[in-house]
């Protein structure tokens, strides 16, 4: 049997903050199979961008374990975790992040570069295409609106065709025609690519358009949550 | 990441950031064009002194005495080969004087030499009129140089007289091949004349400091065979002890020797330049990279490993380290072009080959090298950048393990002693530069800890609120406060260093003559003339006349070992040893000790029995003597046996006639003597009184203090210009560095002004804000920085270059509140932009 995408187990996160510890994770326990659309939603600040930044590697848990295609990534070095992001993780973050002195076609072509893929050129054109930029594709960011530099993260995340991709708040920085525009793009490259998706969002209304929902509240699964106040 | 992927990115990289790069670029350059000039021009010197070295000597062996030479030589040479040609020259100063009829004509000290052909055996002589030099002269003719005939109101075709003699100015020398004894009295013009001629002056019979001189060529010789020869000549030459034996292949070995003296203090000293402009670069990197946090984290986001990323900044660095090399090193060619024109005093500047490509490439990599070394730790930083910046600005960095850390320290130690050394070529030198460094470095961020550590307790206690925000700013965490102090405090040492050594050098030669300080010298005053010469100094305003006689002698032994055995086993690099040994020993004698000197050991000339001698002391300790000792001295001939019975110590400021060996009385009485004399003209009459002195006794040389003064700072006027020079550079390039490391916070700043302003502070409350924290950088950088430099100028002086020191300046004042002013004003200016803003243009940036 396949492996699922993405597995939690026991994931636990504190911060050192002012003399004790923060626990801004605490114990999660979650299994998303291949190709499943999941939604993670809660208030701010209730460490949702801090679960996606561990599902990446890009942060390191107190406790637990991450697991990839089945393989745990928490003891990796930041070389390994980089190349694993490289070959399998997209990103799309709320304030769009670009590489400024790149220009959007330039910014789509790194993943794609990196991968060492012969059809990176092309493919980038394609990909500007998708998301409605053919004729904008040698202005830097700072020339894009924040709908158009969006759409630009999103062609340059799916452009290695990455088998998990990771959005937080990608609507959150937009007006909400700009954001319903940026999310069916979103859905509709998902669909071709057949990407797992986590998509963290406090909005209820986003969170709907997941085939399953989480809620995180003060650092606990709500189900979790639910579930120990039974107990007690 | 593949090769041509990785060019792709290192360009584009590039492009956001060209205009805060340009600090890195110049930074560089200032500090790669002062030590390629510095090597590029001593590499052009050394190498013409190599390749010329034939006609610096006009011959392939010489051998000078300051006695007749011997006449073994004729045969010795013989030996040698068939084709052995030989040349004498005599060379010493006389005062020549210009034909004034009934009155006595304008005259003044001149370095005559007495040629005969085929003298020169090789390089030319330029004159005027073109031709060859013994066409011109004969009995009654001579050929000067040219910058005399003006000064002097004479034209070729006048009359000069020479020793009393009139000659005939036949034509003017332009230049003069083996004109390279570049001491200061040589810099006395030339006068050429033949055997005849100066026969006819009688000033060989009376002169006691002629040099002479026998050019030989050996035909089909090589570099070997010259020495080979120069060997044979030593070993059979009778008293060649006393005598110098000089070959081509040699090539001026004194004077690479002060050459090489010289680059090692320049080199260093443009080290010192370039690795303040390093310091700028670290600085700048810094920066830039802080600049850069949010695509590294980006970067690593995409999956890009943090080697890579490091990779691709090492290879910005490299990069511009290359931009700001070649721009320096074509700085610095352009300088080397100009340089021989300022060093005619002090060089045969016809030698020199002003393109070097070995020093270039060499300063170039120098360049890149010390970019890197200064942009390590900084870069160090790509590998704490966390990726999840990318969801908050706050995150943690990421950990560096201390061995990383400690090794990149090690790595920027090894590089600065292996620069150094580099330079320096020599280990000790390059330690304690190294050392030096390192102690100024570490007390530099003593003092910045401890000032972030005092100020973070105080600023509660401060009610003005632009007083207790500015001194938190400096204590506030990351605020690179510690960067900053030590950079800038660096650059304080090596500015003030450079002007302290420089302006004391140079005051030391212009000071005033001490008012009762004899203002003039007269020499090879024969005894019989003595009467005549004293009236006549008196009749010129003369006061504080004194004469005393002087007879010329050779050492033969101390304490019954040969001069010849001592000397073989002297260093080569001590020639002053050699030198205290071996030359033309002048003794006088008096009854009474003089009045600047003290005696240290022994005592004054008090035993009956014994003929007794007074050493001065550092003469003593080079030539192995003290109290006790008993030196042989040949006098002419006669063998004198004296005892050293006392050691006196010398105060050679006084400019008092000094002498090393003082001899009792009833010695030397009998033995051929002439007078040394000396005066004081109140009213400036040296020049009239040479006039006169010059008509009635030629024989007399006049030494005028003043002019010798004036030519000795003339000279080091033009050694130290490439100091001044490199002074300026290490300025420059310091001023350099403050906007580097003022401008790492720019970014920062903008944000930090539109808040303050958006709080409600005031303009001028937010400038006081940087005034107190940039002018607290400044004045504790400026402080330790300027206490470093007085001490370190103070040891070069006193150790190194023996220059007494003075606390009399204000330098080191100017010094602290010139950083403070300097860091107020470069911080304020970064943050004018900022302060014109609307507060919410800036906010809306982020
Ligand atoms: N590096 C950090 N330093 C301090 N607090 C942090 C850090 N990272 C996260 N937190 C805290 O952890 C909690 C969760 O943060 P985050 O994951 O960003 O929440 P969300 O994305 O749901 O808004 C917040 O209270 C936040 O302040
Ligand atoms: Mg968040």
């Amino acid at each position: 049997m396949k492996p699922p995408a993405i597995e939690l187990r026991r994931l636990t996160r504190r911060l050192p903050s002012g003399g004790r510890d923060l626990t801004i994770l605490d114990g999660i326990d979650l299994t998303i199979d291949a190709g499943e659309f999941v939604a993670v939603l809660g208030p701010s600040g209730s460490g949702k961008s801090t679960l996606l930044a561990l599902m990446a590697g890009l942060d390191r848990p107190t406790e637990g374990e991450v697991l990839l295609d089945g393989e745990p990534i928490q003891a990796l070095s930041e070389d390994a975790l980089a190349l694993i992001r490289r070959r399998k993780i997209g990103f799309v973050f709320q304030s769009f992040q670009l590489l400024g002195n790149l220009t959007a076609r330039e910014n789509i072509l790194l993943p794609l570069e990196l991968n060492g893929r012969k059809d990176a050129g092309a493919r980038a054109d394609r990909l500007l295409e998708m998301v409605e930029l053919s004729d904008r594709g040698h202005h830097y960011p700072s020339q894009l609106s924040g709908g158009e530099q969006q759409r630009v993260a999103l062609a340059r995340a799916f452009g290695p065709e990455p088998s998990i991709l990771l959005a937080d708040e990608p609507t959150g920085n937009l007006d909400s025609n700009t954001g319903k525009l940026v999310l069916e793009r979103l859905a509709e490259l998902r669909r071709e690519h057949g990407t797992t998706m986590v998509l963290v969002t406090h909005d209820e209304q986003v969170g709907a358009l997941a085939g399953r929902q989480i809620r995180l509240r003060d650092g606990r699964l709500d189900r979790d949550a639910a579930r120990e106040e039974v107990l007690t | 990441m593949n090769g041509s992927l990785y060019l792709r990115y290192l360009t584009r990289e590039l492009r956001g950031s060209a205009g805060r790069l340009v600090f890195f670029v110049l930074c560089l350059a200032v500090g790669v064009a002062a030590v390629i000039a510095v090597a590029g021009l001593s590499d052009g010197m050394e190498r013409g002194l190599r390749s010329k070295a034939r006609e610096l000597l006009a011959a392939d062996l010489a051998v000078e005495s300051r006695r007749p030479l011997p006449a073994e030589l004729d045969g010795i040479l013989a030996d040698l080969g068939p084709a052995t040609e030989r040349v004498d020259l005599k060379e010493f100063v006389s005062v020549v004087a210009a034909d004034g009829g009934s009155q006595p004509g304008k005259s003044r000290l001149a370095e005559l030499k007495v040629v005969a052909p085929p003298y020169p055996f090789y390089g030319e002589l330029e004159l005027e009129p073109a031709g060859v030099l013994h066409d011109l002269l004969d009995a009654r003719s001579v050929v000067v140089a040219q910058g005399m005939l003006e000064p002097m109101g004479l034209a070729i075709g006048d009359a000069l007289r020479v020793g009393g003699e009139s000659f005939v100015i036949a034509g003017a020398v332009l230049s003069e091949p083996d004109k390279v004894n570049i001491s200061f009295t040589s810099v006395a013009p030339r006068v050429f004349l033949s055997q005849a001629g100066v026969d006819r002056t009688g000033l060989e019979a009376t002169g006691s400091r002629i040099k002479y001189r026998a050019l030989v060529r050996l035909p089909g010789t090589d570099a070997d065979g010259v020495r080979a020869a120069a060997r044979q000549v030593r070993l059979q030459l009778p008293d060649v002890e006393y005598m110098k034996v000089e070959t081509y292949a040699e090539a001026q070995p004194g004077l690479r020797r002060g050459l090489e003296r010289a680059e090692r203090f320049l080199s260093l000293v443009a080290l010192l330049s370039l690795l303040v402009g390093g310091l700028g670069v670290g600085q700048t990197v810094r920066a830039w990279l802080q600049s850069r946090m949010d695509s590294i984290a980006i970067l690593k986001c995409l999956g890009l490993r943090p080697r890579e990323i490091l990779a691709l900044y090492l290879g910005q660095t490299v990069l511009l380290g290359l931009a700001g090399s070649v721009i320096g090193a074509v700085v610095a060619v352009g300088l080397q072009s100009l340089a021989p024109a300022f060093l005619t005093r002090v060089f045969p500047t016809y030698v020199i080959e002003v393109w070097q490509p070995f020093a270039i490439l060499r300063g170039v990599l120098l360049g890149v090298g010390v970019a890197l070394l200064f942009s390590l730790p900084p870069l160090l930083t790509v590998r704490r950048v966390p990726p999840a910046f990318v969801f908050r600005r706050d995150a943690a960095p990421l950990p560096v393990s201390p061995a990383l850390r400690y090794g990149v320290g090690g790595v920027l130690l090894a590089g600065l002693f292996v620069t150094a050394l580099l330079q320096s070529g020599s280990w000790l030198l390059a330690a304690q530069f190294t050392g030096g460094l390192l102690a100024s470095g570490v007390v530099l961020a003593l003092g910045a800890w401890l000032t972030a550590r005092l100020v973070a307790g105080a600023p509660r206690s401060f009610s003005k609120v632009w007083l207790r925000h500015g001194l938190a700013a400096l204590a506030r965490p990351g605020a690179g406060t510690l960067g900053a102090i030590v950079a800038l405090g660096l650059g304080v040492v090596v500015v003030l260093t450079m002007y302290l050594i420089e302006t004391r050098l140079g005051g030391q030669l212009n000071a005033d003559l001490p008012d009762d300080a004899p203002t003039a010298f007269m020499v090879d005053i024969q005894p019989s003339q003595w009467d005549g010469v004293e009236g006549l100094l008196n009749d010129n305003g003369a006061l504080d006349i004194t004469s005393v006689p002087m007879v010329n002698s050779r050492l033969v032994s101390v304490d019954g070992v040969g001069v010849e055995s001592l000397v073989e086993q002297i260093p080569k690099d001590e020639p002053r040893n050699r030198w205290v040994l071996t030359r033309e020993q002048r003794l006088t004698y008096q009854a009474d000790l003089p009045e600047s000197n003290e005696i240290l050991r022994g005592k004054w000339f008090s035993d009956e029995s014994l003929p007794e001698v007074s050493v001065e002391r550092e003469f003593a300790e080079d030539m192995g003597a003290d109290v006790g000792s008993v030196l042989v001295f040949d006098v002419q001939g006669v063998p004198i046996t004296l005892h050293v019975t006392s050691i006196r110590e010398v105060d050679w400021e006084s400019f008092a006639v000094n002498f090393f060996l003082l001899v009792e009385p009833g010695v030397l009485e009998e033995a051929p003597q002439f007078l040394v004399a000396t005066a004081r003209f109140p009213d400036g009459n040296e020049q009239k009184m040479q006039d006169v002195l010059a008509a009635d006794f030629p024989n007399v040389t006049v030494i005028q203090v003043r002019q010798v003064l004036d030519r000795i700072v003339e000279v080091l006027g033009q050694a130290g210009l490439g100091v001044q020079l490199l002074g300026a550079f290490t300025v420059i390039a310091g001023i350099l560095i403050l906007g580097g490391v003022v401008s790492a916070g720019t970014i920062r700043r903008g944000r930090e002004v539109a808040l303050l302003k958006a709080i409600g502070m005031t303009r001028s409350g937010v400038v006081s804000v940087y005034t107190v924290e940039y002018g607290l950088i400044g004045l504790v950088a400026g402080a330790i920085g300027a206490l470093g430099g007085t001490l370190l100028s103070w040891a070069i002086l006193v150790y190194w270059m023996n220059v007494p020191w003075t606390w009399a300046t204000p330098a080191p004042w100017v010094a602290v509140i010139g950083t403070v002013v300097l860091a107020v004003a470069a911080g304020i200016g970064a943050s004018l932009r900022a302060l014109g803003r609307r507060p919410v243009e800036v906010l809306r940036e982020n």
